[in-house]
Order: C-alpha cells, then structure tokens, then sequence
C-alpha cells in the first residue's frame, strides 16, 4: 500500500456516492476516483448534517450544556454526556462518588458492546452478509434493553450528572443480577457468532487483505481508537482514565489493518468489555451516587480526553458565572476521515464502502466539529 | 381439422402461461418468507407481499421522470424482458414443439442473451441522481480533482452486466447444452422424447454436474447472491433497475418471479423430460422443481455475501469446468 499511485499519472473517472447511500448510515459523500473498477483516490466530503451544537452550547449555564451534549450521537450519547461533566469535573474539582464511577463504567462498556455490535452488523450487512447482520443485531437487542433499565431511554440514555450519576440511574440488587445473566447470553452469543464468523471461508476470502491500513499510515494519519488498535498499536485511553483504575483488562490489538483485523478487534474487545462489566457487578460499592456537595466558580479552559467506542473524545471548555464558554468538541471520526480516504485506495469498487465502515465512522457527531484553517 | 388443432395448442399454450404466471407471483414471497427469514430468525413478509401486493401496490403509484438520454427505450426494457421470458415458457410446453426454430436449444439460448442484454441498456440509458456532482465541494480549490469524468453507478452495473454476458453466464449455457450429449439434438422434442424413453438425464453422472452447473448459471442469470454483482447494495445499489418506478417497477418485481418459475421448468424439461403440460399432473412436478431451485437458491443467497470479481472469477472457471467435465462425460 505505499507504493500509492501519484495523483497526476491517475486516469480520472470520478464516481461519487452519497450523500444518501444505502450502505452508508452516515450522511457523507464520497468520490471514488477510478481505474477499471480500482479505486485510485477517494475523497470524503461531510458537512451535510451541521447542527453548531458547540455554538449553541456557548453561554448555556453548564447543566444545560451537558445536556445537550447529549444529542451529539446517538450511538455514543453517553459518553459525550460523561465526557462533558468530566470536564466540568476536573475544572471545578467535584469530587465523585465510587459507587457513580462504576456506574459510569458499566454504561460505557455497555455503550461499547451496542457500538461495536452495530459495527459489527453494518459490515456485514455491506458485505451483503444479511444473515450474520440479523444475528449480531439480536444480540446488540439484549444489550439495548439494558441501556434503557439503567439509562431509561434506548438511545438517550446518558447518565451522568455533574458530581456523579442521576439517582434514577442506581442499579439495585434486580438490575445488577439482570446485568449479570445478561453478559453470559451475550458472550454465549457472540462466541458462537465469532466462531461461525471466522469459519466462513467465502466470508474470510472477502474481507481478508482488503482495505488495508498500514500502522505506519495510521499513525501518521492520527488515527485513533479500535481502528489504530486493529493496525497493532496498543493505545488505549482508558489504560490511563482513573475510573478504570480497579478494573482488569487487555488491550486488544490486531495486525494486518484490514478490514478482518478490524471486525476481528471489536468482536475481541467486546469480550474485554464483558470482562469489565462483570468486574463492576461483583465490586460495586454501596454508597451515594451522586456528590452534591460542590461550588460553581470560574475556570480556564478545562480539557477531558475518555476512550469512547470509536476512539478518543475530546471535550474542553471554560466556565464563566457557572455558565459554557469556548467550547470545543472533537469526535474520533474527525481523526479517522484520513483513514477512511487511505483504505479503499487499492480495492474494488464493490468493497470501498466496506473500507470506509470499517473505520467505523460517525460523522453526524463530528459534522459539528470546528475546523480551524492555519494561514 | 387443423386450425381446431392450432387453436387448441394456443389456448393450451396460454392457459399454461397464465397458470405459471399467478404461480411465479408467489416464489419471491416463499424466498423471502419461509427461506431467508426464516434462516434470519425473523418473520419476515407476507407470502403474496414482495410477489403480488407490491406490484399492485406500485402499478398505482405516480410515475417519476427518468433521467435517460432515451427514455422511451428505458422504459420498454421491462416489458420486453416480461415478453422474453414469456417467450422462454411458451417454447418450452409441448405445443410449441411443433415449431422447431423455437423449441431449440439455441431459440433458448438467444432469448436468454436478450434478457441479459437488457441489464447493460437498462444500465447504460439510466443517469440517477444517487451520482449528480456537487457543484461547490467537488470543484472548489482543494478538492482532489476539479475536472475528472464524472460517471454514474448505473455505468458500473452496465460494465458488469457485460462482463456477465462474455463470461458469467457461460456455466448456465453449458448446462442447457449438456442434454444434447444425450439426445444428440438440439430441438427440446428430441431430448424430452430420449428422456422418456431412457430415464432422466439428471439421473446420470454427466447430468447431475450439470444440474449443478445449471443451479450455478441459475443464480447468475437472477442475479442473486452472492453474484449479484450487477446490483449490489454496497456499491451500485439497484444497478440496472434503479430509476424504475410505478408500473415499470411493478413489472421488473414480477418478471423475476415469472423468470425464476420458467428457469425451474426449463430444468425439468432438460433434465428430467416433463414438459409443462397443462391438462397433466406433469405440471405440479414443473412447479415442485421451480420450488427446489428457489428453496436452494435461498440458502445459498442467505449464507452468501456478495462476490467481488476476486470470488467471481475463481467460481465460474470452477462452475465452467465443471460443465465441460458433465460435457465430456455425456459424450463418452
């Protein structure tokens, strides 16, 4: 892959897609430039679902903001609502409940099983795969379900609050054994479906040495979350986030880069995630889950990175009379376009969108990042 | 005397067709119902919703304006590829056999290449607007390339429908061709008549390969998974059918099932001998074995993701061999 062909010997045939295409979820468009069906070049363009949510956040008292930010995804809702307190944390040094930093990582590993298993869905669905799709969307039903008995809400399950969780949101002794018998259909399920998965030889045949980024690329790119992980780079944010202190966990790498060792590295790390949800079940401390006992005042601007699903969110602002200002949201799509655009050059036409998903992207959280243009 | 004759084998004729018609309007609903859900664990349509309902349901929604350099051509495409597989059934029931140059093989054959080659018109003529430009992205400073020959993903599907033409059908036609090893005549009366003397073709060595090429050519020619490459959702969406809407869509919803139930009684008159006969009981075996090859094709399609020209190209030079070995062992 880094023999690229020079951009000026490529002979032109421009074949976009999108924004609406049925093997996108995301609203993006893409021009795939090509050669005999080879794609050449491909170049990304999103913008079309602009919300400005971090204007509309601008002069918002911070309960508010947090909120709101809330609505960014509705894939990874709560981590941006964690991410969001968290930095209101840190910046007004609220202290937080043990028993609501469990809680917060239960919701985060749950949110990355939902996240990886819709991951793991959509690709095969672009595979045209509908039978292994259907099955892996039947096992991210059971995690759904739990997201709304914690979260109360399907998509909109955020539970953080600034000082801990909401009360609403306390597992008692029903949620907790439901969680637990849960994880055990979930890992049953998901064995039985990776196994199948890596037996299929045709399916094998269509995914392996396809899309392929090399660590190298990826680096240089930025690129970040399962997708840098599955290249064989172990960076992982929660090996340095205090709320995964107490817990035990590996952090899976892949080697090839491809799409294999992509949907391979998320159906792997979902058994982490399974591991770290039964930790918190057998450890969770009794207690408050929320601290109240905290002063508003102002701050500098206050910067918060968590290891969400697809990778590293960044949240950073400054409080002025208890009030947002200078907000600044980045999602990991915004670092893994670069990817996106690398992974199909090389491949057939029919398997550059299988490229593009495979680096996981959600760009209707990042259509409202700011670009900031160095002249 | 002999126009009571002839006017007997129309009307038996087109009894037979419209009997196989209101049956083939229920085998897209059994794929989908009782084969792919049922695999999916889910329930899946109505029996009569992707077959019958969904034609009624589009012969009375407004007609959109196709973006074609000939529409008119577009839009009888269809209705020509419905004539041509209505075509296909006639000269396969016993009456037509009276009439040679449309009981042959090679009749079947060219009306076979017809409806292939309507999926590269129906592909070049369509220009949707899942591919316009986007004036200010695409051209403005800093785009990748501001004056790259823009083509449709329709084009693609039209390149492949090709393709298919040259190479991917070829298993499919050397599975017709195998009976002859038999018979020793390309006219459907002779091989329907050898069969009936000496048992089914597919009973022999030589014919069960070739039922199994032809189950390959089967799945090409619909475009089903995995060789759907002519209209796979990944890249080309609907490919060829994309502009389709109204009535004209209610027709391509209902040749394919019509095409599936012929393809099934073309087997069982090339390989077991039972021509479609109405007045007989014959006529439930054509339908059972129509069946067959749906229920088959369904499995296949559910456990199939969609080829890519790596997996395309290896399958039909396997599936072609395999046809000139069931060839060669008919021969000797």
């Amino acid at each position: 892959m880094d023999e690229k062909v020079p951009r000026s010997k490529i002979i032109e045939t421009e074949i976009p897609m999108g924004t609406v295409h049925p093997a996108a979820l995301e609203p993006y468009r893409v021009r795939f430039f090509v050669e005999d069906e080879i794609v050449q070049e491909a170049e990304i363009t999103i913008g079309v679902n602009h919300r400005g949510i971090e204007r509309i956040m601008e002069g918002l008292p911070v309960e508010k903001a947090n909120a709101l930010t809330e609505k960014i995804c509705g894939i990874c809702s709560n981590s941006h609502i964690w991410n969001s307190c968290r930095t209101a944390e840190i910046g007004l040094g609220i202290e937080i409940p043990e028993r609501a930093t469990y809680i917060r990582v239960i919701m985060g590993e749950l949110e990355r099983l939902h996240s990886h298993f819709l991951y793991l869905a959509h690709g095969c669905e672009v595979l045209s795969h509908e039978t292994f799709s259907m099955r892996v969307f039947y096992l991210r039903e059971i995690v759904m379900e739990l997201l709304a008995m914690i979260g109360g809400n399907r998509v909109q399950y955020g539970c953080s609050v600034l000082g801990g969780v909401r009360p609403r949101c306390d597992l008692d002794e029903a949620k907790l054994l439901r969680l637990k018998e849960d994880m055990d259909k979930i890992e049953e399920g998901l064995t039985g479906f990776a196994n199948r998965f890596i037996a299929d030889s045709i399916v094998m045949s269509r995914i392996t040495g396809i899309g392929v980024l090399p660590q190298k690329q990826a680096i240089e790119l930025a690129v970040t979350g399962p997708t840098l992980r599955a290249t064989g780079v172990a960076r992982d944010l929660r090996t340095t986030m205090f709320e995964y202190d107490n817990f035990d966990f590996n952090v899976i790498t892949q080697p090839d880069g491809d799409v294999k060792s992509n949907l391979l590295m998320r159906a792997l790390e979902s058994f982490e995630s399974i591991k770290i949800i039964r930790q918190a079940i057998a450890n969770i401390p009794e207690g408050k889950v929320i601290n109240t006992d905290w002063e508003m005042f102002d701050t500098d601007i206050t910067e918060s990175y968590i290891e969400v699903p697809r990778g590293t969110l960044y949240h950073s602002y400054a409080l002025e009379s208890g009030r947002v200002r200078h907000c600044v949201i980045r999602t990991p799509s915004m670092a893994n376009i670069g990817a996106m655009q690398y992974a199909c050059i090389g491949d057939q036409i029919t398997d550059a969108q299988l490229c593009i998903v495979q680096c996981d992207p959600c760009f209707t959280c990042t259509d409202r990042a700011i670009e900031i243009i160095r002249r | 005397m002999f126009s009571n004759v002839i006017i007997y084998s129309v009307i038996t004729a087109a009894i037979t067709v419209i009997v196989c018609f209101i049956v083939s309007t229920l085998l897209p609903g059994i794929e989908r119902k009782y084969i792919h859900a049922r695999i999916q664990q889910r329930i899946g349509p109505l029996v009569i919703s992707p077959g019958i309902l969904a034609p009624i349901k589009f012969m009375f929604k407004e007609n959109v304006k196709v973006e074609s350099p000939v529409p008119g051509l577009y839009k009888a495409l269809p209705i020509i590829c419905f004539i041509v597989v209505t075509c296909l059934l006639i000269a396969l029931t016993p009456q037509a056999f009276a009439i040679p140059a449309l009981s042959s093989l090679v009749a079947i054959v060219g009306l076979l290449k017809v409806e292939e080659i309507c999926y590269v018109l129906m592909g070049a003529l369509s220009k949707s607007v899942m591919s316009v430009r986007m004036p200010f992205p695409d051209q403005i400073k800093g785009a990748a390339h501001n004056n790259s020959n823009r083509s449709f993903i329709e084009d693609i599907s039209s390149r492949r429908s090709l393709r298919m033409i040259t190479y991917g059908s070829f298993p499919l036609y050397l599975a017709l061709f195998a009976p002859i090893t038999q018979s020793r005549s390309i006219f459907l009366a002779d091989i329907v008549a050898y069969q009936q003397a000496h048992g089914p073709y597919l009973f022999t060595v030589s014919g069960a390969i070739a039922a199994i090429v032809f189950f390959i050519g089967y799945m090409i020619i619909l475009n089903e998974y995995p060789f759907s490459i002519i209209k796979a959702k990944s890249d080309v969406i609907e490919g060829p059918y994309m502009e389709y809407a109204s009535k004209y869509r209610a027709i391509v919803y209902l040749t394919r099932g019509f095409f599936m139930l012929v393809l099934g009684v073309l087997f069982s008159v090339l390989f077991l001998g039972i021509p479609p006969v109405i007045t007989s009981v014959n006529i439930l075996i054509n339908i059972l074995v129509a069946l067959v090859l749906v229920f088959m094709m369904g499995i296949m399609s559910a456990f199939s993701p969609v080829f890519t020209n790596r997996q395309l190209l290896p399958t039909i030079l396997g599936t072609t061999l395999l046809g000139i070995l069931a060839i060669a062992l008919g021969v000797l």
